[in-house]
């Protein structure tokens, strides 16, 4: 599915990513984990195709086809979807508004969506301004609300955890799980994506694949992701940053 | 110089069918069963007058006065002065005069709108006109004015002397929508008088601008309880000069005004002004909003809301603000599968539409026309 090739990026001049490789298979669910300011959300930001993450070196493929040089609509439109850590407000543009863009040709989906508003008691939301004046907990629910409306092939979710309440973590978790459950086609596949969190609470309630270790940006560890997540509990990033020294 | 009327139609489906079709750009619908009544003026002829109802007059402006002594004096020159006319003398005095005269008499309510279409084609080097309009004691209308000029239409002149009158719990809606050749100027004058209960709300929206726009409505709430909207959306593209105002002068208790401005500059000049003037006790809010997109070097906005009170219990406040649209709301629509220009309308049409509810399908549909024509940087 998603594929990353010796990826080298740049913001404002400043090296983020050093040589990121990394394979995502379809039907997989990676973890990515690390210190604060490893990468994580350069390399996700990088993967949608934000504009002020500057690919310096490699590429970035998705299917087989090399998006490396892609603007993010055209990359939107091919699958990849992202719920961001910190999106921006967009004043008097309505959450309704957007979701009604993005149902417009999927009128399949508009009653599933519907379902999942109410379910998330995100009625109130629909016409309040995108992300403005909301909570944190009200933030990441109405990005993965986006994302479940979408159904992106690829999904990245950065943090979906930060800033959010015990009740909030168990509605999201569920969001997220429906976002990967396995589609109807056969033979049933799960969704494909890349999450980023630290929360164990979360991590209980959602299965992903395999985990990775991101440090100063670059990807130097990658396993199972109970077996790193423990570790990383025992002893921080401290024992990864050895484990990489040597 | 006066001019006959001739062969006005009193049937708006015998428009020709070009005509038709570019009026309907400016709200104009042929369909009578959609409108109560219906004036057509073409360049210096009424080419329709008719109304399906009783309670709605709509007639010429020179058949009015011809018809009723009391108008001239009374109504007709009753608002502005005929010594501040912006007309030419032989216009001023002339008893033939181009507009168009309505009135919905005491106790109508009006569901379905009327409608003015002011039209030029070219044939004409100006368009001068004069309209009254008087709301009876608790009557109701929605009024459509739609103002266009044909696509081969250079230069020209529109100026128009409109008069309103809103008696005691009347109550009128004026949307007015204009969609000028790039070279035409336009000068609208209108006064508006509203008395006790009543309520005025005059939507203006900008389509396409003319090669100059001045225009500084003017509206006495003279009843208590009075009430006035003034809410408009101009869209500025190069070479375009537009300066649009609006008084409201609050001259009894509880009365109530709000001015919004909501003005999209892609070039040109946009000065957006409002003045609240309280002399009672009253509530009264002016804001002016706009925003630049790629505007040029010439172009810019300037937003002057203004509020001058005589009265220690008139609670009045004002608001203006200027800005462009972050790249980063634009990238985060685009994250979502949109076309940059397609991310730039909504933001456009999220500003437009900001604060502002119950405007209807009509002028929804054309806030969503100028929020395309920003997002292609028109």
């Amino acid at each position: 599915m998603i594929s990353i090739n010796d990826l080298q990026v740049e913001v404002e001049g400043k090296n983020v990513l050093n040589g990121v490789n990394l394979e995502i298979p379809e039907g997989e669910v990676h973890l990515l984990l690390g210190p604060n300011g490893s990468g994580k959300t350069s390399l996700i930001m990088t993967i949608m195709g934000y504009p002020q993450y500057r690919i310096t070196g490699g590429s970035i493929s998705m299917n087989g086809q090399d998006i490396t040089e892609l603007d993010i609509t055209e990359r939107a439109r091919l699958g990849i979807g992202l719920a961001e850590q910190r999106p921006p407000s967009v004043s008097g543009v309505k959450l309704r508004m957007l979701l009604d863009y993005i149902l417009k040709e999927h009128e399949d989906k508009q009653e599933r969506v519907l379902e999942l508003i109410k379910e998330a008691n995100m009625e109130s939301f629909l016409d309040r301004d995108i992300n403005e004046g909301l909570s944190g907990g009200e933030i990441k629910r109405s990005e993965i609300l986006l994302l479940l409306s979408r159904q992106p092939l690829f999904a990245m979710l950065d943090e979906p955890d930060s800033g959010v309440d015990l009740d909030s973590l168990e509605l999201l978790s569920s969001m997220i799980n429906i976002l990967f459950s396995p589609k109807k086609e056969y033979p049933a596949k799960r969704g494909t994506g890349l999450l980023i969190t630290h929360s164990t609470y979360m991590l209980d309630r959602i299965d992903v694949d395999k985990a990775h270790v991101m440090i100063a940006g670059e990807l130097v560890c990658s396993g199972h992701p109970q077996i790193i997540m423990n570790k990383i509990v025992d002893s921080g990033f401290e024992s990864c940053i050895e484990c990489r020294e040597k | 110089m006066s001019r006959e009327i001739i062969m006005v139609s009193n049937n708006i489906k015998e428009l020709d069918r070009n005509d038709s079709t570019i009026l309907s750009e400016v709200g104009i619908s042929t369909e009578d069963e959609k409108r109560s009544g219906t004036f057509v003026l073409k360049d210096s002829e009424p080419v329709c007058s008719c109304s399906s109802l009783e309670g709605v007059e709509l007639l010429p402006m020179a058949e009015a006065l011809e018809k009723y002594d009391w108008l001239w004096g009374q109504y007709y020159w009753g608002l502005i002065p005929e010594d501040d006319s912006p007309l030419p003398m032989d216009q001023t005095i002339s008893k033939k005069p181009l507009g168009y005269f309505l009135r919905v008499k005491k106790g109508e309510h009006v569901k379905l709108p009327s409608q003015a279409a002011l039209y030029m084609t070219g044939s004409l080097g100006k368009q001068i006109l004069h309209n009254v309009v008087i709301l009876e004691e608790d009557s109701e209308l929605e009024l459509i004015t739609g103002c266009i000029s044909n696509a081969f239409m250079r230069g020209g002149e529109h100026i128009a002397v409109s008069e309103t009158y809103i008696g005691k719990n009347a109550s009128l809606i004026n949307t007015m929508v204009h969609s000028w050749g790039r070279d035409v100027r336009v000068k609208p004058h209108s006064a508006t008088i509203v008395e006790e209960g009543g309520s005025y709300v005059s939507n203006y929206i900008s389509l396409r601008p003319a090669g100059i726009v001045d225009s500084n409505p003017v509206t006495y709430l003279n009843g208590t309880g009075a009430s006035a909207k003034y809410f408009s959306v101009i869209l500025g593209s190069e070479s375009s000069e537009i300066t649009l105002g609006g008084d409201v002068y609050l001259n009894a208790d509880e009365t109530s005004a709000e001015i919004a401005h909501r003005a999209v500059c892609t070039g040109g000049k946009i000065i957006q002004k409002g003045l609240l003037v309280g002399k009672a006790s009253c509530h009264a809010h002016v804001d002016c909003s706009g925003m630049l997109i790629s505007p040029g070097e010439d172009g810019y906005i300037e937003s002057i809301p203004g509020l001058r009170s005589h009265h220690e219990e008139a609670q009045m406040s004002h608001e203006a603000s200027i800005g462009k649209i972050a790249p980063q709301q634009v990238q985060y629509l685009m994250a979502h599968g949109m076309e940059e220009r397609e991310a730039i309308s909504m933001i456009v049409r999220g500003f437009l539409d900001a604060d502002i509810t119950g405007l209807g399908p009509e002028l929804d549909q054309r806030i969503a026309e100028i929020a395309e024509l920003a997002g292609h940087g028109e």
